[in-house]
Order: structure tokens, then sequence, then C-alpha cells
């Protein structure tokens, strides 16, 4: 069963290795300014700067995006196991499904109407 | 399965195939800018090499040559870390994908994939779905409005395809009955590939994996236009380029699991070419993608969330319902 993940940790050694050697030479090879002056390093504002962002607000809608995922990620994961095994189950678990689909769809339509679909 | 498969050929197979799949991104940089320039009726890149195909290699040396630009005020270490873990996630994905059926060279077992574990969709979901953090993470400790901008979007978006795409391969894992890879191609061997039953599937799998990847017609956390660049604004050099080779590595991820999970994967007309089909296929799929962001305008971005929550959810809970009621009748 270990062994199976030996191959996957070998190459993720060499996917981890890749990209940080790419760094390691672009710190040893970039090109450098002069000097440094402070101008230089304030972020991209389409050429008027009020600063960083520090304490910027955004839409909930955002937020509510995140809750939604969350519910409906975790049904996958339950639905994940059931799906491999349904076929030796049979009608069994396909009313089990259907029935947790069910509930999820009243939930469903409960978001929508409620407007949380809707993107503001 | 007792496989007489020592170590050194994992790692000789590992070097081999992330060289492969680091070669297909350079080229497919090289292929993409061809491919538009054609169809906006100009030649793309013409001047390093024949046909411009020295072009891949000019521009990695840019990149490393390049100054890394860093931002005063951000966030040195979440700064640095994030395009590695986008890197690292996306290369390391491909691991799991399988290329071929397995050969028999001088008593030794070499099988058509890096590491055939049990759960290696899941494998594949999760190491995605940890590789959005690099782009959430870069465009928050880039510390400008742009950058934050893109990474919101990215991570409202990625976070609302990802439902669709992952309920869209149920269907296959409910005809296939197993988690791997390896085993969902065998058993296309027989029958259909399941492009076939799963026509809706692979529709619903497609938009979305377009979604997720942030591709045209959904590339709006990087829309130019509106965003400068989205969540990479701050970057530049090879930290950039790193950014740059995820979303490319994501796209060939991506496409190889299109190929396994409804186009069978290595198998083909004529068996010997093996691996070669399953290349030509992602080959093929890649251009589809190509061929999208020439042809299609950008969506709004409401058009873009309700899309995806009103119109893929829906379709692809069905689809799975109506495939569990199918397996087990049939």
């Amino acid at each position: 069963m270990l062994d199976n993940w030996l191959p996957f940790l070998i190459y993720g050694a060499l996917a981890l290795a890749i990209p940080l050697s790419m760094l390691g030479m672009s710190f040893a090879f970039a090109t450098r300014p002069s000097h440094r002056t402070k101008t230089r390093t304030i972020p991209f504002e389409s050429g008027v700067s009020q600063g960083p962002p520090r304490l910027q607000r955004f839409t909930i809608s955002f937020y509510l995006t995140a809750l939604l995922f969350i519910v409906f990620d975790i049904e996958i994961v339950f639905l994940y196991p059931l799906a491999v095994v349904l076929e030796p189950l049979g009608w069994f678990a396909f009313w089990e499904l259907t029935f947790f689909l069910g509930i999820l769809g009243v939930a469903y339509v409960y978001i929508w109407r409620k407007g949380a679909l809707e993107w503001r | 399965m007792n496989l007489n498969e020592p170590w050194w050929i994992d790692a000789i197979k590992a070097l081999v195939i992330i060289n492969l799949v680091l070669g297909v991104f350079a080229y497919m940089t090289w292929v993409e800018r061809k491919v538009i320039g054609r169809m906006q009726q100009r030649y793309g890149p013409n001047r390093t090499g024949p046909f411009g195909l020295l072009q891949p290699i000019a521009d990695l040396v840019k990149l490393i040559r390049k100054e890394s630009f860093f931002p005063g005020s951000a966030i040195d270490v979440l700064y640095i870390t994030a395009p590695v873990v986008s890197a690292f996630t996306a290369l390391a994905a491909f691991s799991v994908i399988p290329f071929g059926a397995g050969w028999q060279v001088g008593g030794y077992d070499i099988t058509g994939q890096i590491a055939n574990v049990q759960i290696s969709l899941i494998l594949l979901f999760a190491l995605g779905s940890f590789g959005i953090y690099g782009f959430i993470v870069g465009g928050w400790a880039s510390d400008s409005k742009y950058s934050l901008l893109g990474s919101m979007r990215t991570c409202a978006q990625l976070v609302s395809y990802e439902v669709s795409l992952a309920l869209s391969v149920l269907g296959v894992i409910l005809m296939a009955g197993s988690l791997s890879l390896v085993d969902i191609v065998h058993s296309q061997e027989a029958d259909w590939w399941y492009a076939v039953p799963q026509f809706i599937g692979l529709i619903v799998f497609f938009i979305a994996g377009t979604a997720e990847t942030n591709r045209a017609p959904f590339d709006l956390p990087e829309a130019e236009q509106e965003l400068v660049a989205g969540y990479h604004t701050e970057y530049s050099g090879m930290r950039f380029g790193l950014f740059q080779m995820a979303e490319y590595v994501n796209l060939i991820v991506l496409s190889g699991l299109c190929v396994t999970l409804f186009f069978g994967g290595w198998l083909g007309p004529w068996e010997p070419l093996g691996p070669l089909w399953f290349v030509l296929k992602v080959l093929l799929v890649l251009f589809v993608f190509i061929w999208m962001r020439t042809t299609l305008p950008r969506l709004r971005y409401d058009q873009l969330m309700s899309f995806g929550w009103k119109v893929l959810l829906p379709v692809a809970t069905l689809n799975a319902l109506v495939t569990a009621a199918l397996v087990v009748a049939l």
C-alpha cells in the first residue's frame, strides 16, 4: 500500500525542486538596479498611488460564495465514496442517493429563492 | 499486484515525465501565440529561430534575467512562496494521470503512470484546490488594489466551478466503480469511451474545467482591461513565470484528465502506439482550448457566477442521478 506512494513522493520532490531551482536562478542571474529608490517599490495603481489597500472592503457576495461552496463541496465529499460502491449495493444505495440529493435540492431551491445565487 | 519495479525506475520515469510536461508547457506558449496569430491574420513569433521555434527558450532566459521586482509593502514570505506553491501543485497533479498500459523491459515492469494510488482522482482534485492558495495568497500578499481584486475573483470563480467540475466526474465514477484513473481507463477498454454515455458530463466538465484554469471565455480573474493583470499584477521575472507555468501546467493536467476520463486515455485503434495516442489526444484538447480563447468573448462577472450556480450545478447533479439510476437498473 505504502509502496504506491513512493513514486509519488519521488515525483513530488522533483516537482518542488524545479520551481525552487527556477526561483534560485532568478535570484542568482537577475539584473539589479544600481540604486533603489522608494518610489519604485510602491504598488502599481495606474499612475496615481494612494498607498496599499490595507483595509479595503469587499462585496458580501464573495463571502456568500465561499459559504455556498462549503455546503456543496461537502455534498461531493459524501457522494464520491457512495459512487464507488453504488453498483454492488444496488437500489438501496440509489434511494439513499436520491434522498440525500432531495434534501439538498430543497436547500438549493431555498437558497435560490432567497436570492443568494444572485451576484450583487 | 506484485510489480517488479524498483525505485530507480520510478525516479527515471518521474524525471522523464516532468521534463516532458515542462516541454509541452514551453511549446504550448509558442503554439498558442502562433495559432492565435494565424487566426487573427498575423504571423505570431517568427524572429527567434525557424518559425520562432526558439521563442520559449528566449522567454525563459529573459524571465530569469529580469529583475525580481518586490513591492515595498508586500508580505515577503508569502509573496515569494505563493508562486512556488502554485507551480508545485500543478506539476505534482500530473503524477496520477496514466499515459500507457505498462511495459516489460528486461524483467522489470514499467507501469504506465507515475503513481498508481487508489484515490488518484481525489488526490488530483485536492492538489488542484491546494494550488488555488498560491493564487489567492500571492494576490493578497502583494498588497495592491488590482492584485487583491484579481485574487478575490479567482477565489470565487474557482470555488464555484470546482463544485460543478467534481460533480460532472461523478457519472464516470459511477460507471467505472473506481476512483483510480487506471481502472477508469481499463473500464473503457471493452465498451464505448465515456464521452458517448457521459456526453452531458463531458460538456459540464469541459466548461467547468475552462473556468477552473482561468481560460477565456472565463478569464475574468486576469481580465486585462479591468484589472491590469489580476492576481499577478505585482509579479515580475521568474516569479511571474512560475505563475504562468502553473496556469499552463494546470491546463495540461486538465486536458490529460479529460482524455483519461472521457476519451479512453491511452486506448486507440492500433495498440502499439500506446502513449502516443494519449499525447495526441491531449494535444487535440489543448488545441480546442486555444481555439476557444480566440473565438469567444469574455463573460460578465454576474453572468459567470449565475451560470456556474444556476445552470452547471443542477445539470451536473441531474446527470449524476440519472447515471446512478441507469447503472443500478442495467
